[in-house]
């Protein structure tokens, strides 16, 4: 929360340079004082890093890169770099990766979500430098070679997109962004298997882009549980080798505004039931576009419970009571210029069809002021906590650090999130509400299409 | 793969290799195969794990030369014929296009067995 005072980093180095018969690489608890909720920030070399001493004997260290699928040049670049993390580099192989990995007890990860690339690894606190390396040398060094390309890559994405063909509820998200946002945030998070992907990934053009998604401005490193001091000088000593700027005979990565569009989108499948209606929402708090009063009517309309057996003041969970079979959710989604309010449903294709105009019916009543004060005050004090708890979350806070600081040079202030939630007045929810009835609605439906309703017929305006 | 070969031992020694390179040349081109339009690495015994491994990593186009090569030498030696000196393999295009796939593969395997013999110490402290 508050930032360290630099004169006391200087006291601890120098403190540590006294006494230095001592290994200044063994573990010690970090006071109470650093331990702090917030990211202490840095630059070394020209690459950003966040890092929070959380007192504790593992660590969690990931490097995040703004190479989601937004930004990827092709189909299929951002899937194909996350798989060729930990792939053979010029100094070792994949398999001596995995194997000292595995001696050493740790864990790696590589995912990207629609803006963010993140590879990263789990382990115990004195494995700092090893894994700092290892990271360094995924992001500079991978060989980018044809045969893993074909035999491992490609193989686990065909693999991954039969996957997805089933996953109705993955289709409707898809299918609501690439309606809502069309090109950038709207490409699918896994190319599905009518996506071409086998004609634009090369290892080539897959090696060039690497350079443009690792150029030093284009990736932050975001350590939990590692000492600021140490993970800058483990930083500085281990990459050096990562481009200054990205490939000048490369387009850049490109970074058009998100533009929201609106629309309806219906997919026959036989596998599920989901409808997803979306509406613009709030972006990241990072970001110009936060809007505080989208967060709380998302925990106003709600409908998922975290209350054991109760359904929750939600106004979605009490108004969907007699639908036991479609089960409602509420989430914004937010990326660094834009979000995406979803409210969506799936179980039985007639219980959704019930729910869905209940859902718009509930809109209308909040815009229409026909809302409790006590909800409201509920409704905040949810969002508070939702967003302060994958504020500390470690996964998800890693990825937002990371996010942060690549975007707009400062992590997520979560007090600040914390402040503009609490401001949020009853006016400002209904006039949110009011203003998303009024702009085009997103409406995504996957399913059985003759029972599913139209946008239209539940009264919503695409 | 590996038959026994005294590559490393000549290469060593400037003289030896001066003697021996036109020797070796001649031999290669008295063996006979490049007056088929075949290449050294065409004659791999290809009845391996590895060698097939290192056959399916080839580019493309090397994949279809290679099989265009070796069809071409069939028909030769059916006929009891050799090509015309035109087709014939000069010795410049006689280069070692499979042989490094297939070390490279050797490679892997020798360090994936080295990895399962290792004997694990744990270390005492952090190089600092």
């Amino acid at each position: 929360m508050v930032p360290r005072a630099s004169f006391a980093r200087a006291a601890r180095r120098t403190l540590r340079s006294q006494c230095s018969h001592t290994p200044n690489n063994r573990r010690t608890l970090a006071s109470a004082k650093s331990a702090g909720y917030s990211y202490e920030t840095g630059e070394v070399n020209g690459i950003k890093f966040a890092s929070r001493d959380i007192p504790g004997p593992t660590t969690q260290l990931a490097l995040v890169a703004r190479a989601g699928t937004r930004f990827q040049l092709f189909p299929g670049f951002a899937e194909g770099l996350e798989k060729f993390a930990f792939k053979s580099t010029h100094k070792r192989s994949s398999l001596r990766i995995t194997r000292e990995a595995e001696l050493l007890g740790a864990e790696l990860f590589a995912y990207h979500s629609r803006e963010n690339l993140v590879i990263g690894a789990k382990f115990l606190r004195e494995d700092l430098p090893y894994f700092t390396e290892l990271l360094g040398e995924v992001v500079s060094k991978t060989r980018f070679t044809r045969h893993e390309l074909h035999e491992e890559v490609i193989r686990v994405i065909k693999l991954n997109q039969k996957s997805i063909l089933a996953n109705t509820d993955q289709m409707a998200l898809n299918s609501a962004h690439s309606v809502a946002f069309h090109r950038g945030l709207g490409t699918a998070l896994h190319p599905t298997s009518s996506v071409p992907i086998t004609q634009y990934l090369h290892e080539q053009e897959l090696a060039t882009f690497s350079q443009a998604a690792y150029a030093k401005p284009n990736f932050a490193i975001v350590a939990n549980g590692a000492s600021h001091d140490e993970l800058e000088r483990w930083i500085g000593e281990f990459y050096s080798d990562s481009p200054a700027t990205p490939p000048s005979d490369f387009p850049a990565i490109e970074t058009k505004p998100s533009k929201y569009y609106g629309g309806e989108e219906r997919i026959a499948h036989d596998g599920g039931n989901n409808m997803i209606i979306a509406f613009p929402g709030s972006g990241a708090y990072t970001g110009g576009h936060y809007k505080p009063e989208i967060a709380v009517l998302s925990s106003l309309l709600g409908g998922q419970s975290y209350i054991k057996w109760s359904p929750g003041f939600s106004l979605l969970a009490r108004a969907c009571k007699a639908q036991t079979q479609a089960h409602v959710s509420t989430r914004n989604l937010s990326y660094s210029d834009a979000g995406l309010l979803t409210i969506s449903m799936e179980g039985k294709a007639s219980h959704i069809r019930e729910a869905s105009q209940a859902v718009v019916e509930i809109l209308k009543a909040i815009s229409g002021g026909d809302i409790e004060k006590d909800d409201i005050q509920k409704a905040i004090a949810k969002a508070k906590f939702r967003t302060l708890e994958a504020g500390q979350n470690i996964g998800t806070g890693l990825e937002l650090t990371g996010a942060g600081l690549v975007q707009s040079g400062k992590p997520s202030n979560l007090d600040g999130i914390a402040e503009a939630i609490e401001g949020v007045t009853e006016d400002a929810v209904k006039k949110a509400a009011k203003s998303l009835l009024e702009g085009k609605a997103t409406v995504s439906t996957v399913g059985d299409l003759f029972v599913l309703p139209f946008a239209e017929e539940i009264g919503l305006h695409v | 793969m590996s038959a026994p070969s005294m590559t490393k031992f000549i290469t060593k020694r400037p003289w030896l290799k001066r003697w021996m390179v036109p020797l070796a040349n001649w031999y290669a081109d008295a063996a006979g195969y490049r007056k088929l339009g075949l290449r050294a690495d065409d004659l791999i015994p290809e009845e391996s794990d590895t060698v097939m491994l290192a056959l399916k990593r080839l580019p493309p186009k090397e994949a279809y030369d290679r099989v265009f090569r070796l069809r071409r030498a069939f028909q030769c030696s059916l006929s009891h014929q050799l090509l015309p000196k035109d087709q014939q393999t000069k010795p410049e295009d006689d280069y070692l296009y499979l042989t490094p796939y297939i070390k490279e593969i050797e490679a892997e395997s020798r360090e994936r067995g080295d990895l399962e013999a290792m004997i694990v110490n744990k270390r005492k402290q952090n190089k600092s």
